[in-house]
Formats: structure tokens, C-alpha cells, sequence
């Protein structure tokens, strides 16, 4: 067994041995106990709704995914754009922080009817709540990464004789790219809420529209497969960030330790 | 004595206060072109302010310096840096990290790579052109930073405590490793350590200072021959040269703490 000496190999054979046998507990105390469909439907019946309804679960999807990715492309520019405000212009920090701060503590989900009124049921009011929910933790990430650089690097660079574009694109944002690159792996799945939450609210089109079509007609197992979808969905995407860390940030500590 | 003009480095009544603690108080020096001059005093007595003050990093608050005969008001950019801690780029290799100089100038680094090659071979790092740096001992990251700091051969390098970090054993190596280095190179150094052999080991002159406030209490030169080598340590001279410096520092300390 040479594959399972690797960490990384092991973790993932060990995982998806743990998943096997919750699903197949479900399965068998499911059929034992009868339990109803509509409530708990069995693993088997999840599977067979989810392949029957693969080409309905992929056009959804596709509705979600959009949102999702534009509102975390969003998320990702602004955030770090006003990071980039914050550093250079050091007087406007406290003001921005204290805003954003208050914007946070705001519960997002709650605004989101607004966003139906101000942007109506398309695509856009999905886009901005998933932007919504994404910003926070990117920009904070990245007022880290590239703020807190040790002195004396900075120091040496304008000794060698750099500017500060190139003090900006050779130290910080190089600095800040595992940060940034931490703070997409939350960001990610706050967007997918953002955009499952806009879909709940209005329109006709996404997961969050089949979801609550399908508890309209009290079909359980496609609420599950639904979920099954996302639940894919949102692995690739953090998979994407993980592969990313992987070819490019491999100097980083958290990823040495692996 | 008359001063050349265009002395690499000449300070004149030169005083920094940070609020209202004095940390430097009228210092003048010269020091001379291909000069190694060691500033050793005890802990706090402004040798890394000195540095500082030279380089441009930060203003004095009054006295002024010129470094080729040009007056220091920023930040001068053609001087090479070693600081305590070597500030080396975590996502850089070894060449990059050397290279880095070149690129904060604003050329490209692939013109150095063989001024870099032949300092890496210097330096004993051969082998480890493309490690990163947390895959070299403390030792040899701070050769790294030497190695950066000779690139382009910068007519004068400040070195503030660039073994203050390592291990007895590694940094007395270290320190016959610079004097072997400086012998090939012959580059004006400005070099800030409390080890007292450290700076007779390496000097041309040694400049004693005083703790707060730092003033300069006494100069010696040092008239052994080069290179220097371990044997160096039990010759006469070298042993009552240490022993002369050691005492200057006693009474300057005493005398501060009276």
C-alpha cells in the first residue's frame, strides 16, 4: 500500500470511507424503520431522482453557478480594490473599516427583499447579494496581506530602489495572494447563499427555485438531489482555490505542513 | 587630517530624538572608500538609528550626512542592506530572492544571473539556486541576504546586527565566511554588531559608542592583516585589540549609568 503513505491520499480514501458508511447507515435504518418518503427520503431514491432530473438539475445549477461566480469575481475585485484604498490612503482606514463594519453586522439575508425591489427578479439581484456576502471576508483578507508585510521588507525594497508600483506588484500583492486565496474558500460558499437566497425570493430560474418548487409539491427527494447538486457544486469550487494553492502559493506555511 | 570630497560616507553633528528620548547625540564620522568600520556599543545605543539615518530610511533631527558627497534627504537607493533577520520573499528561490534588487530598480533580473551565480558560489550556497527559503538553515538564508546585498555592487553596504540572529557556533562561522567574502568584493562596509570579535575580526576601524544617548566614546584601527583567519583569534594583537575595545565599552557604560 504505497498510495496510502501519502498524507493526502490517505485523508481522502479515509473520508470518503467515513461518507460511505453514514450513507449506508442511512439506508439501512431508513428501510428498517420505514420512515416516510416525504420526510426522510432513502439514499437510493435520492440517487435515482437526482439521475432522472441531471439535465433540469444542470440548467438550475448553471442559473446558480452564474450568480454565484459573477457576485465572487465582484466580490474579489472590489474587495481588493478597496483594500488597495485602505493601505495607500491611510486616513480613510478607520472611516471604511467602521462603515464596512456596520454594513456587516447587518443580516444580509435580510436585506435581500430590497435588492428584489431596487433590481428586480433577474439575474442582477442574485449577483449583488452573492457580491454581498463575499466582500467582507476578501477584503479583510486582504487588508491583512497586503498591510502586514515586515518593515524591514519594505525598507529593503525602497533602499534597492523601487517604486511603489513595483513595491505594490512584487512584495504585497505577492504578500497578500494566500491570504486572498484563504479568504476565497469562505467566500465562495457565502456567495452560493447570497445567490440561493435571491432565488428563494423571486424569479424562476436556480436551485434555490427548484428547492422551493419541489417543497411546494412536498417532493423531499428532489429537495435532497438539489442539494446533492450544490453540494458538488460548492466541492469543485473550493477544489479550484485548493489546486490553485497547490501550483502556485506551494511556498506558503499551512501549505508546507500538508 | 583633510577629508576627500568624495568620501563614501560622511556624518556631521548628527542627533535623533524619538519624542523626547535622545537616542543619538552629535555623532560625526568618515568613513573611507573600501573601508570596513564596525559600530559596536551595547544594546540601545542607536547603532541601528545610525544606520537608518545614513540610509535615508528616516530624517534626523538635526546634523546632516552625505553619502558620496551627496546629501542624504531620502530614502538613497544605491546602497546594499543586511538586516537581523534576513527579509528574504517566502515565494521567492534563492536566485529571485538575490535578483529582487535588480527588479526593484526596475531591470530585469535574468541580466544579473551570472554577477548572482558567482556570489551563490562565494557564499557556499551552491546547490540551493532554486530552494526556497524555508528550506535553508537560518545561516544560509542570511547569506542570501548578503549575497543580495553585493549584487550590484552597490559602493556602500550597511549591515545592522546581520548575525544577531544565529546560533554562537554558526554566527563566529558566518563572520569568517564575511571576511572571505569581503576580501574578494572589497566593498565600503558599515557593519553593526555587539560582539566585540566580531568587529576586530572584520574591521578596518571600530567606532565604540555609548548608550543612551548614543555618542561616539572612541575609535580604534585595526591594523591586522588580511585575510583573516581562525588562527587570527589567539594572535597577540587580536587578543589585546578586543580586550582595549571591551574596556572602552565598560566604561562607557558605566559611565552613562552613573
Amino acid at each position: 500500500m504505497k498510495l496510502m503513505d501519502n498524507p493526502a491520499v490517505a485523508n481522502v480514501v479515509k473520508s470518503t470511507i467515513a461518507f460511505a458508511i453514514l450513507i449506508a447507515l442511512w439506508q439501512v435504518v431508513g428501510q428498517l424503520t420505514h420512515a416516510p418518503e416525504h420526510i426522510v427520503p432513502l439514499p437510493s431514491k435520492i440517487g435515482e431522482v437526482f439521475v432522472r432530473t441531471f439535465t433540469s438539475q444542470l440548467h438550475h445549477l448553471g442559473a446558480t453557478g452564474f450568480a454565484t461566480v459573477c457576485g465572487l469575481a465582484l466580490a474579489l475585485v472590489v474587495g481588493v480594490l478597496l483594500a488597495i484604498a485602505v493601505i495607500y490612503f491611510a486616513s480613510i482606514k478607520g472611516a471604511v473599516l467602521t462603515v464596512l463594519a456596520a454594513f456587516n453586522s447587518i443580516p444580509k439575508i435580510a436585506v435581500a427583499p430590497l435588492f428584489v425591489i431596487w433590481f428586480g427578479l433577474g439575474i442582477e439581484s442574485k449577483i449583488l447579494l452573492a457580491f454581498l456576502l463575499a466582500i467582507f471576508p476578501v477584503f479583510v483578507n486582504s487588508v491583512t496581506g497586503l498591510g502586514e508585510i515586515e518593515k524591514d521588507m519594505i525598507d529593503l525594497s525602497k533602499i534597492s530602489g523601487g517604486n511603489e508600483w513595483r513595491i505594490f506588484t512584487k512584495v504585497r500583492l505577492m504578500h497578500a495572494l494566500p491570504y486572498i486565496a484563504d479568504s476565497l474558500k469562505v467566500a465562495f460558499p457565502l456567495a452560493l447563499v447570497g445567490a440561493i437566497v435571491g432565488e428563494f425570493i423571486g424569479g424562476n430560474r436556480g436551485i434555490g427555485y427548484l428547492i422551493l418548487s419541489a417543497q411546494f409539491n412536498m417532493d423531499t427527494a428532489l429537495v435532497f438531489a438539489a442539494l446533492l447538486s450544490i453540494t458538488i457544486f460548492t466541492t469543485l469550487g473550493v477544489g479550484v482555490v485548493v489546486l490553485f494553492e497547490y501550483l502556485f502559493l506551494s511556498w506558503r506555511p499551512s501549505q508546507r505542513a500538508t | 587630517m583633510t577629508i576627500p570630497a568624495a568620501a563614501p560616507v560622511v556624518v556631521r553633528g548628527l542627533s535623533k530624538s524619538f519624542k523626547s528620548v535622545v537616542a543619538l547625540q552629535d555623532v560625526s564620522l568618515t568613513v573611507g572608500d573600501r573601508q570596513f568600520v564596525t559600530i559596536v556599543g551595547p544594546s540601545g545605543c542607536g547603532k541601528s538609528t545610525l544606520l537608518r539615518l545614513i540610509s535615508g530610511l528616516i530624517p534626523a533631527t538635526s546634523g546632516e550626512v552625505d553619502v558620496r558627497g551627496r546629501r542624504v534627504t531620502a530614502p538613497i537607493t544605491d546602497v546594499g542592506m543586511v538586516f537581523q533577520s534576513p527579509v528574504l520573499m517566502p515565494w521567492r528561490t534563492t536566485l529571485d530572492n538575490i535578483l529582487f534588487v535588480a527588479e526593484m530598480r526596475g531591470e530585469s533580473g535574468s541580466q544579473y544571473k551570472a554577477r548572482a551565480l558567482e556570489l551563490i558560489g562565494l557564499a557556499g550556497l551552491a546547490g540551493f539556486e532554486q530552494r526556497r527559503p524555508h528550506e535553508l538553515s537560518g545561516g544560509m538564508q542570511q547569506r542570501v541576504a548578503i549575497c543580495r546585498a553585493l549584487l550590484l555592487n552597490p559602493p556602500l553596504i550597511l549591515m545592522d546586527e546581520p548575525f544577531g540572529a544565529l546560533d554562537v557556533i554558526t554566527r563566529e562561522r558566518m563572520g569568517f565566511e564575511l571576511e572571505k567574502i569581503w576580501n574578494v568584493t572589497k566593498t565600503t562596509v558599515i557593519f553593526v554588531t555587539h560582539s566585540i570579535s566580531e568587529s576586530v575580526l572584520l574591521s578596518d576601524r571600530i567606532i565604540v559608542m555609548s548608550a543612551r544617548p548614543g555618542r561616539i566614546v572612541q575609535t580604534f584601527d585595526v591594523d591586522l592583516p588580511r585575510p583573516r583567519g581562525r588562527e587570527l583569534l589567539s594572535h597577540p594583537a587580536f587578543v589585546r585589540l578586543s580586550a582595549e575595545v571591551r574596556a572602552c565599552i565598560e566604561d562607557a557604560s558605566t559611565a552613562s549609568v552613573q
